[in-house]
């Protein structure tokens, strides 16, 4: 009986461990797909930088060795998915269109889905604002395929799945990002696949 | 025993081990940034020298510091262990391209941020402090006169000031660079 216990108890503490590093794993290593602001297929971590954030930021920040933009800096959102929530693929072509919030500059880069650039023949791994050509409405676009294509022209990463990175500098929405929804974002449209 | 009892009698052991998964979770969560041996501070100490400006390579394919870089940003830093003195950080900054700087207590939050904007009179001019320094600055200040300074003070003794510049056209990417080139950072003598 007293063996008996004794087991329950050792395996209480090591399920216990298991399932708890197990979820700090999860939370940690495949984090990004919590928390922040969401706006279309875009999503920010505005307090990533600051002193007030959450222990979850902290420890995925940690993990990466990221270095975070600061709100009086600069806001950075990130995209994993097409607008209709498709995970991007270097496999389809994506038409990227419409409105970035206001800032002095932005930059748009495409990144392996680790973060990390990823070598193309064309050399070419984002755009700045003062690059892309924008109508009345202050809308651009931009098309992202893994092979060449008319107009503005962003290689899309190789591997299975990339991310984009849209870091707008000194912005006044970095105080307000909550308030932002889709319309104010460039939509991420996919047109065909291979 | 009927199979309801047996279920019962495992209730407490379920519980308990929910518990323990919980307590596991949290203190992992909470000791990652004391413990990650890759945070930013641990990269940028092996590539940066103390209290003096560094240059560091645009992101670019293989040859990126930290996910997430920037390519189209010049970046240098300046780390520094207030130990050796206050660390004064200057820079004359012209024209209206984006220059920013954030400075990063050890374990990566960050403390302070500001951006060209900030500069008065085309000049930024920070003096990054402890406590005790900031004291002794104060004490030594004259009655009526404001300091020229920003005088910042640092949660911890080791940080960095990370630098950004941006080359809004590619063929701006080496004026950029030496937009940071041309920022003091040292310590200074109280």
């Amino acid at each position: 009986m007293r063996l008996g216990v004794l087991i329950k108890v050792l395996l209480t503490l090591a399920l216990g461990a298991a399932l708890g590093l197990g979820a700090t794993w999860a939370a940690v290593w495949h984090g990004a797909a919590f928390g922040g602001v969401v706006a279309g297929p875009w999503r920010a971590w505005p307090r990533a930088g600051a002193r007030d954030r959450d222990p979850y930021a902290a420890a995925v920040l940690a993990r990466t060795g990221e270095i975070p933009l600061d709100l009086a800096e600069g806001l950075v959102f990130y995209a994993e998915t097409d607008s209709d929530d498709r995970a991007l693929t270097a496999a389809c072509v994506y038409r990227l269109r419409g409105p970035t919030p206001p800032a002095r500059f932005w930059t748009l880069t495409a990144t392996g889905a680790d973060g990390h650039l990823i070598e193309n023949p064309a050399g070419r791994y984002g755009f700045t604002s003062s690059e892309v050509l924008r109508d009345e409405s202050g809308a651009f676009e931009i098309v992202l395929s893994s092979r060449a294509r008319p107009g503005v022209w962003l290689p899309a990463p190789a591997g299975e799945t990339f991310r984009l990175v849209l870091r707008l500098y000194d912005t006044p929405v970095a105080a307000s990002a909550g308030a932002l929804g889709p319309a104010d974002m460039p939509a991420v449209i996919r047109e065909s696949c291979a | 025993m009927s199979a309801l009892d047996r279920a019962l009698s495992l209730a407490p052991w379920l519980a308990a081990t929910l518990m323990t998964a919980a307590i596991v979770h949290l203190a992992s969560i909470l000791l990652m940034p004391a413990l990650a041996p890759r945070d930013a501070f641990a990269r940028l100490e092996t590539l940066a020298p103390r209290a003096s400006l560094t240059p560091l390579a645009p992101a670019r394919p293989g040859r990126e510091i930290a996910p997430f870089g920037d390519p189209a940003m010049a970046v240098a830093i300046c780390r520094y262990d207030l130990r050796d003195g206050p660390l004064r950080l200057r820079a004359e900054l012209t024209g209206d391209d984006f220059v920013s700087f954030s400075f990063h207590a050890r374990g990566a939050a960050i403390f302070y941020a500001m951006t060209d904007k900030a500069a008065f009179r085309g000049v930024i001019d920070v003096l990054v402090v402890t406590p005790q320094q900031l004291e002794a600055l104060e004490a030594a200040d004259p009655e009526d006169e404001i300091p020229a300074e920003t005088r910042l003070v640092s949660p911890t003794l080791e940080g960095f000031v990370y630098m950004r510049s941006l080359a809004a056209l590619p063929w701006q990417a080496e004026e950029a660079a030496a937009r940071l080139r041309k920022v003091e950072c040292a310590a200074e003598a109280l």
